[in-house]
């Protein structure tokens, strides 16, 4: 029938003439009426709903829950794949196959992750097309060409992953240089993917008038909003810390369940290596976040104001009792590895450990400060007011500036510290070089300080724009300065103690979960931060939100679901990773002769920054 | 029981259960799910244990120009559109502001006449900017104005005239435009050429000259 000539049709026998034709479907019309009539109704009265209620839940609940695991695993598939690619460089240079099997690793917890946030995706898609439709149909109105952009970069991303993640095996020897290519342009795509929608997510919260034009130069207009670029930057590294601390929290459960020796080792190799990376990301995320912030208060004073000293001003102290916890979670996993990875240097290393313990506690008491204390009306009477006589100096922006900035600097001796740790520089220069980095650390603290104090002195501008900055400075400085200086010491650095892994205690397992989770909570509660900034606005200034779910919930109520939303996506990816490690559990069954059979001598192992034995690259993964 | 009482016996109980688990569960991977539940049962009792405070939203403001009965209720009604519908203030300032991507618009009323202001409004390509301070042909700069009676600001055109009425008022200029000219708008013909006043001395380095060639129009 296809190539049937339209004069055969015309000429069939089919009783409808062109002009009967016109009267059936006329009457057709009429008999149809009422429906079309309905349906026009109907349809003009789905175009004008303005939002949808789940009973029960509450369509922001289901939107909060859904989302915030979205996110999670989002930050953690776009995470992962950065510090992957990076240690399958490692691996491809250095030659030592135990990176390149670290790096197949991580990916292998990336692409049975990807799926579920993928569908999470779709779901929080779909819930968001039915609850709030005409907020939907706002934005989709402004950035519809980024959507196909980034449906494009996602198809990308998928095939890549699946080339990147089957063709590993395949493409080693002299096609390797073609399979990090295939990392390279992964990691590009995720990348894409990630900041596509910062940009409708940032232009919620700073919108910019949205000219005419076609429809790329608008959605490109709106997509270059002012807190776009801080937030790519902030959530590029926060995702690599997110990725390091979940691989590193991952690793320390396996390291708890783990039965036989070679497990034990390469598990405690591979939280060690989560470690690092989270502290590595964590370090310039402070940085990033406060450029972020600094680009909120540029942006609408009031929102900054509402973020920093209005309703969510104690949210802050959360954040900072979050970040101090996790800051001492990650210097006790160093210390932890210093006594028991470095047999002897325990005693060494004591009195630093136990100073940094004090300046660590003390920075952290002063930047849980509030600026005003919770007081009954007599203590208010007695104190003069809700600010503290004495601790309310503690209280504002030029205290908690100053002792971040000190806990990095902590953080970052503690790592050189345990790099250092069981060897013996031979340098000639070794004890000029050490002096220099002593005088430097001093000059750089007692400057972070100094800068701190005077900027009570100096107009809010003045320390925002210029203190604050020199602050930061200093301490990227030393970090930049003392990682290669260090690495040059190390290099001729004679080993005293051999590094022992698969020797840390239980506890050591725990703290990986321990700063996991407080990354989790952390990303939650800024998430909540940053959504709350909008108060009563879906778009700021721009579309209000007038559902029921217009308020903001005060902190005990969002921090429960916050809890409720980290113990969900605990379990989720604690169900992803068993599934993705279904199969080794068959392959790594201890032999019949019993664990012991494989219990290599201790001390076989070799100090190395990254750490590992030689044995690490034979252990299975 | 209040919200928060119930959220801190609930948040007691988890404590409780995740210590339990601890004392009497051996497996390890329990032993690691009652760690994380006292983690997170503790960060939410600390939560609940600062001040309560929820954000609620104002009462929706409505725009009824049937309302508006003086010329001070015609400006008071500007200033609302200015910090809301208008957007306005997404980027112009009233007075000095480090975070200002657009013109400051303090005493604009009492500089420009509202017809030349109705028609920046509305027109805002009409006349571009005109840069001589380099000895060389003068710069263009093409207004980035959006065209504020389209979308998606789109305001009406007696929701325009109030903003005008406000930019006067706030510039200490007497209020020109009429109530009776928002309630019964007439079509106003487009005038070729606009009065401009005090856009600054004789040697100032910037000019507004009528655009000729702008194609977008």
């Amino acid at each position: 029938m296809y190539g049937r000539p339209l004069h055969i049709l015309r000429n069939s026998t089919f009783p409808i003439s062109g002009v009967s034709l016109l009267k059936w479907g006329g009457l057709l019309v009429l008999l149809l009426f009422p429906i079309l009539a309905w349906a026009q109704d109907a349809a003009t009265q789905a175009m004008s709903v303005e939002y949808r209620d789940l009973p029960g839940i509450g369509s922001r609940n289901i939107i909060w829950i859904v989302a915030q695991q979205h996110l999670l695993l989002a930050g953690f598939v776009l995470g992962v794949p950065i510090f992957a690619w990076v240690c399958e460089i490692v691996g491809w240079k250095t030659k030592e196959q135990r990176y390149d099997k670290l790096a197949k690793e991580f990916t292998k917890l990336l692409t049975s992750a990807y799926a579920t946030t993928a569908l999470f995706g779709g779901i929080l898609l779909f819930l968001l097309v039915g609850l709030y439709p005409k907020l939907m149909a706002y934005l989709t109105d402004i950035f519809f060409p980024s959507f196909i952009a980034y449906c494009l970069l996602f198809i990308a991303e998928t095939a890549t992953l699946y080339m990147y993640w089957y063709g590993w095996d395949a493409m080693q020897g002299n096609k390797k240089f073609l399979h990090i290519f295939l990392g390279f342009l992964l990691n590009l795509f995720a990348i894409g993917i990630m900041i596509v929608p910062n940009a409708w997510a940032t232009f919620q919260a700073s919108p910019v008038v949205v000219a005419d034009g076609t429809a790329i130069e608008r959605a490109w207009a709106a997509m270059q909003n002012p807190t776009w670029w801080p937030v790519n930057i902030h959530r590029l590294i926060a995702n690599v810390v997110l990725g390091g601390f979940i691989c590193g929290a991952y690793a320390g459960v396996r390291y708890l369940l783990a039965v036989t020796r070679e497990e034990k080792e390469h598990y405690d190799w591979m939280g060690y290596v989560g470690n690092f990376i989270g502290v590595f990301g964590m370090l310039p995320l402070p940085f990033a976040g406060y450029w972020l912030m600094r680009e909120i208060y540029q942006y609408n004073q009031q929102m900054g104001i509402t973020l920093m000293g209005g309703f969510l001003a104690w949210l802050f102290i959360l954040q900072a009792m979050l970040i101090g916890v996790l800051f001492l979670g990650a210097n006790y996993y160093f210390w932890l590895g210093i006594a028991h990875r470095i047999p002897g240097s325990e005693g060494q290393y004591k009195k630093p450990i136990m100073a940094m313990l004090v300046v660590l506690l003390a920075c952290l008491a002063v930047w849980m400060t509030p600026h005003s204390l919770v007081a009954s009306l007599a203590e208010a009477q007695k104190m003069g007011g809700t600010h503290h006589p004495l601790l309310g100096v503690f209280g504002v922006m030029s205290a908690k500036m100053t002792v971040s900035n000190l806990m990095i600097l902590v953080t970052f001796m503690s790592f050189i510290m345990y790099w250092r740790a069981g060897k013996v520089e031979t340098a000639g220069w070794a004890k000029a070089a050490k002096a220099l980095m002593g005088v430097l650390l001093a000059i750089a603290g007692i400057a972070v300080i100094v800068l701190g104090v005077w900027g009570y002195f100096v107009p809010a501008i003045i320390r925002i724009n210029y203190f604050s900055v020199a602050q930061v400075l200093i301490v990227i400085f030393i970090m930049v300065t003392f990682t290669p200086l260090t690495a040059l010491l190390m290099k001729s650095a004679k080993t005293t103690t051999e590094m022992v892994w698969g020797q840390m205690p239980v506890r050591a397992g725990y703290s990986l979960v321990l700063n996991a989770v407080m990354v989790i909570l952390l990303m939650s509660l800024m998430g909540y931060a940053r959504s709350s900034s909008r108060v009563h606005w879906h778009i700021y200034g721009v579309m209000r939100d007038t559902s029921d779910y217009a308020y903001s919930p005060a902190l005990g109520y969002a921090a429960a679901f916050m809890s409720l939303n980290t113990f969900v996506f605990c379990l989720l990816a604690a169900f992803i990773f068993w599934v993705a490690t279904l199969g080794d559990k068959a392959k790594n069954q201890p032999p019949a002769g019993g664990e012991e059979a494989k219990v290599p001598p201790l001390g076989s192992a070799a100090p190395a920054m990254a750490g590992g034995s030689p044995r690490q690259g034979e252990l299975s993964s | 029981m209040s919200e928060v009482a119930l959220l801190q016996l609930i948040g007691l109980i988890v404590v409780g259960l995740g210590i339990s688990i601890l004392l009497f569960i051996k497996s390890k991977f329990l032993r690691v799910i009652g760690f994380v539940v006292i983690v997170l049962g503790s960060f939410s009792l600390v939560a609940l244990s600062v001040p309560q405070m929820a954000s609620l939203p104002p009462a929706i403001e409505s725009f009824d120009i049937a309302s508006v009965e003086s010329p001070d209720d015609l400006a008071s009604l500007g200033q609302k559109i200015f910090f809301s519908k208008g957007q306005c203030a997404l980027c112009h300032s009233i007075g000095p502001s480090e975070s200002a991507r657009c013109p400051d618009l303090a005493g604009i009323g009492a500089k420009l006449a509202p017809e030349f202001i109705y028609e920046s409004l509305t027109d805002p390509q009409a006349y571009i900017y005109l840069d001589f301070r380099h000895d060389q042909l003068p710069e263009e700069y093409p207004a980035q104005m959006p065209y504020i009676n389209k979308n998606p600001i789109a305001l009406s055109k007696p929701e325009i005239y109030s903003v005008i009425a406000f930019l006067q008022k706030m510039s200490g200029e007497p209020i020109s435009i009429k109530v009776e000219d928002i309630m019964s708008p007439q079509s106003e013909q487009e005038e070729e050429t606009v009065a401009i006043h005090g856009t600054g001395d004789a040697s100032s380095s910037v000019v507004v000259a009528q655009a000729t060639t702008t194609g977008s129009q």
